[in-house]
């Protein structure tokens, strides 16, 4: 298992972002769903080893992240994407994802093909030597995903990847996804449940900070024709049937 | 004319392409990289805000017209000058907020906290150079009396002064607040070591026979040598405690 949470806690003060999470995943994609403050963020940064659990075991590539040889060697096998992505306004695409390629500590002599690889899979070679202030929200998005991907990573981690991409990029992502799950385990939170219905192999639905279904799409969607879900697709219905019943039981 | 059936014209081409955007870095980026053993460390402290060019043409006019008003007017501007214009540019190093890409860098393999540590000793050594430059170039006024003394005492407040604005900083988490709080700090030792010496023909209250007088008496005057070592130590244990990896609540 990529992914190893056992009743993993992270509290803000009073407020409980994350209440007592137990998750493993392997390869595949697993989408992270739920509403806004469901805690999905702070449990991708806790994943993304920037946030330390309050309480709780989290095991990445089968190392502890509390160690810093462990935490380094997980950073170094692993790619992120925020959901607010912060960039050099004066990089260009090249110098952005490869000032990242370094600080991953990809060695120096692999860097210039790793880099060409990535901008090359979220289709910026065109932009490549573009200053970074000069694109438009969606290219920043792409860039960000190169970024993340640049050291071939086996656990991607990706907060709203979606977000700003027209139609065409987002069919895109979603090819770019299931191919870097045959071999990694990528998370992917996500207030789009197309998303998940394209993409995951399985997914998990948080709310108030706890994981209230874990399961396949076909699963999600089973819960949806079951329950008194609403939503125009079967998978917004499996969603918000879930949701109900689990804002029904607190 | 046609490529043969096993040739992987993707692979061609990001081989081309690898070699066409690759970055060659400058001559400083290249002896950093060596110095600090890190290609990553290295690209991350020439990527600095407070080393950029525009940040380091500001810090020399600040002191170049210190300097001039020195030489003209006979007040010790350089040396009390310098140590706020060194704790500003460290207290916007690198953080959240100042980093455009900082929570990104987190999640990488190069120790954000080795960047923290790396960029203020950069900045720290940067703004000595150029604060003493302009010391240097102010020997011969009025004020240049205790001229050993005046051109490097300023380097000892200067260390207590960037390291409480560091501390602050990392404590707090605003470069605003960290800044504010240094310079604050230096003004109230210059003003309070000022009031000091015109009280100076109180019985117990005089400062020592080789203190200087007025303004730079908070530079001359070797009874503060010590308490700022002191504030400085403690801080940097402080900086040190602040941004350990940490496991359990923030």
């Amino acid at each position: 298992m990529n992914i190893e949470l056992y009743d993993v806690t992270r509290r803000f003060g009073r407020n409980v972002a994350v209440d007592g999470v137990t998750l493993d995943a392997g390869p595949g994609v697993l989408g992270l769903l739920g509403p806004n403050g469901a805690g999905k963020t702070s449990l991708l940064r806790m994943l993304a080893t920037i946030l330390p659990p309050s309480s709780g075991r989290l095991a990445l590539l089968g190392r502890d992240p509390a160690k810093p040889a462990d935490r380094r060697e997980i950073r170094r096998r692993l790619g992120y994407l925020p959901q607010q992505l912060g960039y050099y306004p004066s990089f260009t695409v090249v110098e952005f994802v490869e000032y990242f390629a370094l600080l991953k500590e990809v060695p120096p002599h692999l860097v210039p093909k790793a880099v060409a690889a990535a901008v090359e899979k979220v289709d910026l070679g065109p932009k490549a030597r573009a200053k970074l202030r000069t694109l438009s929200g969606g290219m920043l998005r792409r860039v960000g995903i190169a970024q993340a991907i640049v050291n071939e990573p086996e656990l991607l981690l990706f907060d709203e990847p979606t977000a700003g991409l027209d139609p065409e990029q987002r069919v895109a992502f979603r090819a770019l996804i299931r191919d870097l799950g045959q071999t990694a385990t990528v998370v992917v939170s996500t207030h789009l449940v197309e998303d998940v219905g394209a993409a995951c192999t399985e997914v998990a639905l948080m709310s108030n900070g706890r994981v209230v279904f874990r399961g396949t799409p076909e699963e999600l969607i089973a819960r949806g024709e079951a329950g008194q879900g609403v939503g125009d697709a079967p998978l917004e219905r499996g969603y918000s049937a879930i949701l109900a019943a689990a804002r029904a039981a607190s | 004319m046609t490529a043969p059936d096993d040739v992987d014209l993707d692979r061609v081409w990001t081989n081309v392409a690898a070699e066409v955007w690759r970055r060659h870095p400058g001559r400083i980026e290249r002896t950093a990289a060596k110095l600090l053993k890190s290609p990553g460390l290295a690209r991350a402290l020439l990527t600095t805000p407070s080393l950029l060019g525009p940040w380091l043409i500001g810090s020399t006019l600040v002191l170049a017209i210190g300097a001039l008003v020195q030489l003209g007017a006979n007040q010790p501007l350089v040396w009390l000058i310098a140590p706020a214009v060194a704790a500003v540019g460290i207290a916007y190093a690198y953080g959240p907020g100042i980093d455009p890409a900082w929570e990104l860098a987190c999640s990488c393999a190069v120790s954000d906290r080795l960047v923290l540590l790396t960029r203020a000793v950069a900045v720290f050594a940067v703004n000595a150079v150029l604060g003493m430059a302009a010391s240097v170039a102010t020997l011969g006024t009025a004020a240049g009396a205790h001229t050993a003394q005046l051109t490097f005492g300023w380097l000892i407040p200067m260390t207590a002064v960037c390291t409480l604005t560091l501390a602050v900083a990392v404590a707090v988490r605003s470069a605003a607040v960290g800044a504010g709080a240094g310079v604050a700090a230096w003004i109230v030792v210059v003003l309070g070591r000022g009031a000091l010496d015109s009280t100076a023909s109180t019985p117990g209250l005089s400062p020592s026979p080789s203190a200087g007088t007025g303004l730079a008496g908070a530079v001359t005057d070797p009874n503060l040598y010590v308490p700022y070592l002191a504030v400085a130590a403690c801080c940097a244990a402080v900086v040190y405690y602040v941004t350990r990896p940490q496991r359990g609540a923030q």
